[in-house]
């Protein structure tokens, strides 16, 4: 990957792809950031603007699989190349996403500056904090092959998954005693699992950095089993622990 | 997995120029194994090393190791060199029918043989034939000429050929280096038919074809196997930076 090709228009298209790749992920933290400030600032313009700015992330999706496709049929990579190919392409697919999730953000946001201040919106930047934390590394992790910032995103997900729990049990508490309020609370419960998925996307994004680096697949590892362990269960695999 | 062919700690030269250094690996019966490498990197040599035709190259010669077929060294003095290379089919880059008709390319080697009757010699031209893929396009002119077929023909009837004397193992050199992609993929479709009966050996410079066609792949460079293994682990991940840097074309 750190070589130039002999064929330099597939150094050209490489880069394009990778450019594309940088744009979107930038437009798409972007969108993210604006969707919560509009949320905590109560700024309704904010959010419209997340909304109408949806399609050029999606135009960029297009645009990076067109590429995509475009250099597989031109120049049949292999090695470190195709997985470059094919991670960029799924690296589109999961920013898309989390344009989306911003967009639903800014869509509940809107709903919620339509009306009296809502004091609990507060609770969901430290989210917010740890979930664009996690989307920067994962992205740093791409674009450096970064495979120990990577492999790490998973288990300071589980954090995320913890304060997204602690919210919504928050929340409902307060939904019993909502005071008409009930409606934005759950606007804001919506909110937070917007930012939790953020989380899994930018979790996805880390795999996919390990598979582009070391053509390790470590997605779905903790379905492995581990190895039995006790020495009354019949027959156990040599190296259990 | 059987193995056809075992190449133990190879080094070859030409005189005094060392062209192979210290090659070891084995190949898998019934399967396809592509020699991949810019020119000059010993995999025709090697390929060549299997049926000893570089025997004929003067100084050419083995300086160590030892190359088993079916477990049987064949640099030993005694093998019958003629037999080696019945058992071990080449077919080239350059499709070379004789000046005959198709049918006497076919029977060619049988008759040298001094195998002459008629009906046996019927039912192996149709038989190699039949497994090259070519009987139902020159069935109806058996006894016209070699060189009135297409490129692709040709070669298809050097391969009928080849198997016309039931080798075990088909060498091939680059043996679609001189035909269009449509006549490439007949011959990579045939391969994938005769790797049921044959174990096949192909040299190739199109990636894509050792990706289409092969179970195995080695990349070798400088004369040095420097990485062999199934194919896809090769053009997907492969170990060595070497391997990498050719099969992605960041090579030199």
């Amino acid at each position: 990957m750190q070589n130039q090709h002999i064929f330099r228009d597939f150094d050209k298209a490489i880069e394009a792809l990778k450019g594309e790749v940088l744009a979107m992920a930038s437009l798409a933290r972007q969108s993210l950031e604006r969707a919560m400030r509009s949320l905590l600032e109560r700024d309704i313009d904010l959010a419209r603007s997340v909304i109408a700015d949806d399609s050029d992330v999606d135009d960029l999706e297009r645009k990076i699989d067109q590429t995509g496709l475009d250099i597989l049929v031109r120049f049949h990579p292999v090695a470190s190349d195709l997985r470059l190919v094919i991670t960029s392409m799924k690296m589109a697919h999961n920013l898309e996403r989390i344009s989306d999730h911003a967009v639903n953000i800014a869509k509940r946001s809107k709903k919620i500056c339509k009306t009296a201040p809502l004091e609990e919106a507060a609770l969901a930047e430290p989210l917010y904090t740890l979930a664009d934390k996690l989307l920067r590394d994962a992205l740093m992790a791409y674009t450096d092959t970064n495979i120990e910032l990577a492999e790490g995103l998973k288990a300071r997900d589980k954090e995320l998954d913890r304060l997204h729990k602690q919210m919504i049990a928050s929340l409902s508490a307060r939904l019993e005693d909502s005071d008409g309020r009930s409606e934005n609370l759950l606007h804001l419960i919506f909110v937070a699992r917007s930012i939790e998925r953020i989380g899994d996307l930018a979790v996805n994004i880390g795999e996919d950095s390990v598979f582009l680096g070391e053509a390790r697949d470590i997605r779905h590892d903790h379905r492995k089993q581990p190895p039995l362990t006790t020495e009354d269960s019949g027959p156990v695999a040599q190296g259990g622990i | 997995m059987q193995t056809a062919i075992q190449i133990q700690n190879v080094s070859f030269a030409y005189g005094s120029k060392q062209v192979l250094h210290d090659v070891s690996m084995d190949i898998p019966a019934r399967q396809i194994t592509a020699f991949i490498g810019p020119s000059g990197c010993g995999k025709s040599t090697l390929l060549r090393c299997f049926n000893r035709i570089n025997d004929r190259i003067p100084g050419a010669h083995l300086t160590a190791g030892s190359i088993l077929v079916h477990d049987i060294d064949i640099n030993r003095r005694d093998i019958d060199l003629q037999e080696l290379r019945r058992r071990i089919g080449m077919v080239f880059q350059k499709y070379n029918p004789f000046a005959k008709s198709i049918y006497e390319n076919v029977a060619f080697s049988l008759r040298v043989e001094g195998r002459t009757k008629r009906s046996e010699l019927d039912g192996v031209v149709e038989n190699a034939l039949r497994n090259a893929a070519l009987w139902d396009e020159v069935k109806d002119r058996l006894h016209a000429s070699a060189f009135g077929l297409s490129g692709g023909q040709q070669q298809r009837l050097c391969i009928a050929r080849a198997i016309a004397n039931q080798p075990d193992i088909l060498l091939m050199d680059e043996p679609c280096a001189a035909l269009d992609p449509l006549a490439t993929l007949k011959i990579e479709e045939l391969l994938m038919e005769l790797k049921k009966q044959y174990t096949i050996i192909i040299v190739t410079h199109n990636m894509g074809q050792a990706t289409r066609c092969s179970d195995k792949t080695a990349f070798m460079y400088l004369g040095k196997l420097i990485e062999y293994g199934p194919t896809m682990q090769l053009f997907e991940n492969p170990q060595n930076p070497q391997t990498e840097a050719y099969v992605t074309g960041t090579f030199g």
